[in-house]
């Protein structure tokens, strides 16, 4: 892109030249300044038409730069016809009258006929004038004004060197008519804007197309100088020798030599040109390789600089921290971590830089992100240190961890959950078994002692035992159904499921001394699955039963239920036992009793009813009142809020 | 030495009785003083250091542990016997309840006489 640019800048050049030297002959012309023409004859050496023609071709060119096609097409045409004129002039040796048209040159320098161009020059305008011309019209550098480039430069390049070594026949190709310096030196600079400038053509290889022009070049007025000899040799009769040695045969000796050689460089820059244009398009296909690859890598990779300061992001950076590219970039990547990482780390970069000990540089570890939203989260990150010749970049690698921090998470507390149950089943189940082995022993004793009575208490004890074994079996089941179950959301209507359960209640014995009110307004309904939501109602109705105070004058349960915010909150309210602070975080845990002399629950009530009300998505709660104890439950209304922390337990 | 009075620790009613009859049975002259938690256990305590004591790990307040952690803290005479009955016979629960110095035995319920027998024993030697 920077090339397209300086070659363009190259044209620019190129007309710029032109139209300076034109306009400043044609200026010297009409001034006819008879004292410099004495002196410096060879100044005048440019025609005023030539002078004219290439300001006219120096306009054309900085047009075509400003995206004008046709015009200077057109411009370019006349310098080509005027060309054609005057070389025809030459050719045929008629006079169209061109050459004294528009001035009556006050000096006559260099020139066969007054005002006339050279006929070397009268070519170079033919073929700049087209290349141009077909280049404007084209909008490209095809290969035939290159050709036609390439034969300019080869004249302009011969003349001007005809110039600097003084080989007349260079410049003069009929005699006394001469290409001037000037006109030299402007086809020299038009012919190198013509080759080189514009998009590349198929093919050609700018390197090897400067080769060839430059030994053409030398080739050219070698041939020239050879010539030139032989004309000398034959216009004086004389022949340059020495030791012996045909100077001719040398020069020719010379020119062979040289071409082989030219034609080895030549070889040799073609074939490296081509090399490294295939290196370069291998690199560029790699680059573009690697691009995409850090595109469109799932983990976010950041390169900051020795400082601290990013460097660039892929876009899974963007999309793990939430920033955009551009707000990231040019400032401390400290902005991507929390405290106290936020803090330490251009501490840790200073460290790190003064010690050489590294903590995350080629290890890797879990720190904490700080995502744009002010959020934070766990990622793993690996940080590589880049020695690039002076500087050395830190690249580190970022994977968001959250999900798979959540699962080990869950997994852990299922797998301590699991061990606590297995633990607590080994004893609770067999606890009942052992007392009864052991009753049985002794209701065999009063058999045989025949104390009846005593041995109907006994049996009455292994009765109960049994129930608890039955009621903490049943109680498993739940918790087993609960977590496997597959049920949809339908709507409950809240004030009869409740009344429902405590119908369910009556059999209970404490049952008739409680007052239960309903408080549930009947047109409140719920969006949930009707099996889990009875058996958290159930529970904690039952709970409140069991747990009422035997010394309370009226013992009261009351149930209430509202709906606040998309949520249904569910509230069960006794003056039974309360729970004793001491105990109050222990609720809701897996086979924990918290009444002392009431051993008849399982230990499971609050854990069924904490698993229940969190697999429909909401909570359990426990507000300590001054005489006994209000269970809350709140649930989300549907399905829609579902708890995320447990999405797959239904 | 023979035992005179011993404190059994249980939260379970039916347990209470069985420990009841089988020391009745052992020797009737032993003294039963029966107590329903840890708490209740160490209220117990304060007032009097029996020969043993007979103590179950899961109760709610406060279980078997805590209540060993609290005696060997608070008290400096602590009763010569301390014995373990629990319902199941977890490794980990023995191992954990045998670093006590006081606790010099870990049995398995039902009570049986046989375990008496050994806790006499323990008080002899």
């Amino acid at each position: 892109m920077n090339r397209e640019w300086s070659w363009k800048k190259a044209n620019i050049m190129a007309g710029l030249w032109c139209l300076a030297v034109g306009l400043a002959m044609m200026a010297l012309w009409l001034a006819k300044p008879a004292e410099l023409a004495a002196g410096h004859p060879a100044v005048f050496g440019m025609k005023f038409n030539a002078a004219l023609a290439f300001s006219v071709m120096g306009v054309a060119l900085l047009l075509a730069a400003r995206e004008f096609h046709r015009l200077p097409a057109l411009m370019l045409a006349l310098v080509f016809l005027y060309g054609a004129a005057a070389l025809s002039q030459h050719l045929f040796g008629i006079d169209t009258g061109i050459d004294t048209a528009l001035n009556v040159p006050f000096v006559d320098i260099g020139t066969s006929v007054p005002g006339r161009i050279a006929p070397n020059t009268a070519l170079c305008f033919m073929l700049t004038s087209l290349a141009l011309g077909l280049r404007a019209l084209q909008r490209r550098n095809g290969l035939v004004p290159v050709g036609l480039g390439f034969a300019t430069f080869v004249i302009a390049a011969v003349a001007l060197l005809g110039y600097v070594i003084a080989l007349d026949f260079a410049h003069d190709w009929i005699r006394f008519t001469r290409m001037s310096l000037q006109s030299a030196s402007c086809f020299f600079i038009l012919a190198i804007a013509i080759i080189f400038s514009g998009k590349e053509p198929a093919g050609y290889h700018r390197a090897v197309l400067a080769g060839a022009l430059g030994a053409l070049s030398y080739l050219l007025l070698l041939a020239m100088t050879y010539f030139e000899l032989a004309r000398y040799e034959s216009s004086f009769g004389i022949t340059f020798s020495s030791g012996g040695t045909n100077a001719r045969s040398t020069l020719s000796s010379l020119v062979l030599i040289s071409a082989a050689l030219y034609g080895g460089l030549m070889v040799h820059l073609y074939l490296s040109s081509r090399r490294s244009r295939a290196m370069a398009a291998d690199l560029a296909a790699h680059r573009i390789r690697l691009a995409a690859i850090i595109a469109n890598a799932v983990d976010g990779i950041i390169t900051i600089d020795g400082r601290g300061i990013v460097l660039s992001v892929n876009p899974a950076t963007e999309r793990i921290f939430g920033y955009g590219a551009q707000e990231m970039i040019g400032r401390n990547v400290k902005m991507l971590m929390p405290e106290p990482y936020r803090g330490e780390h251009d501490h840790y970069i200073a460290n790190y830089q003064r010690t050489g000990e590294a903590k995350v540089i080629g290890i890797g570890r879990e720190v904490e992100g700080r995502r744009k939203d002010g959020t934070t989260f766990p990622l793993d990150l690996a940080v590589a240190k880049l020695e690039l010749g002076d500087t050395v970049l830190y690249s580190g690698t970022v994977r968001d961890i959250s999900e798979r921090k959540a699962s080990e998470k869950a997994l852990l507390d299922a797998n301590a959950e699991l061990e606590e149950f297995a633990y607590r089943t080994s004893h609770d189940l067999r606890s009942p078994i052992a007392s009864s082995l052991g009753l049985l022993g002794i209701s065999r004793d009063m058999l045989e002692e025949g104390d009846l009575p005593a041995l109907g208490q006994t049996l009455q004890r292994m009765e109960g035992n049994f129930r608890r074994l039955d009621h903490l079996i049943q109680n498993i089941i739940t918790i087993t159904r609960n977590r496997l179950m597959e049920e949809d959301t339908q709507p409950i209507d809240l004030r009869a499921l409740v009344a429902e359960s405590i119908d369910a209640l009556s059999h209970l014995d404490e049952f008739k001394r409680i007052r239960i009110e309903n408080h549930v307004p009947a047109e409140l309904t719920i969006e949930s699955k009707p099996s889990k939501f009875q058996v958290i109602v159930g529970n904690m109705l039952s709970n409140a039963v069991k747990y009422h105070d035997p010394k309370e004058a009226e013992p009261a349960i009351d149930v209430r239920a509202v709906r606040h915010a998309g949520r249904v909150r569910l509230s069960v309210e006794d003056n039974g036992l309360g729970v004793p602070p001491a105990s109050r975080h222990l609720l809701f845990k897996m086979f924990k009793r918290l009444h002392p002399n009431r051993s008849f629950g399982s230990g499971l009530g609050l854990y069924i009813l904490r698993k229940s009300a969190e697999s429909l998505g909401g909570t359990a709660l426990y507000e300590a009142k001054d005489k006994g104890s209000r269970f809350i439950i709140e649930l989300p209304d549907g399905d829609h809020n579902e708890n995320p922390l447990d999405p797959g337990r239904r | 030495m023979k035992i005179h009075s011993i404190l059994v620790v249980d939260d379970d009613e039916n347990d209470q009785f069985i420990c009841e009859y089988t020391i009745r049975k052992f020797d009737p002259s032993i003294r039963v003083i029966k107590a329903f938690d840890g708490t209740e256990a160490l209220d117990v305590l304060r007032r009097e250091t029996p020969d043993a004591i007979i103590l179950d790990i899961n109760m709610p307040v406060m279980n078997g542990f805590e209540f060993l952690d609290r005696y060997a803290e608070e008290f400096e005479v602590h009763a010569p016997v301390v014995a373990m009955l629990t319902s199941s016979h977890l490794g980990k629960d023995r191992e954990r309840a045998m670093q006590y110095a006081f606790v010099k035995s870990y049995f398995e319920k039902p009570l049986q006489a046989d375990h008496l027998r050994v806790m006499a024993e323990l008080l002899e030697g």
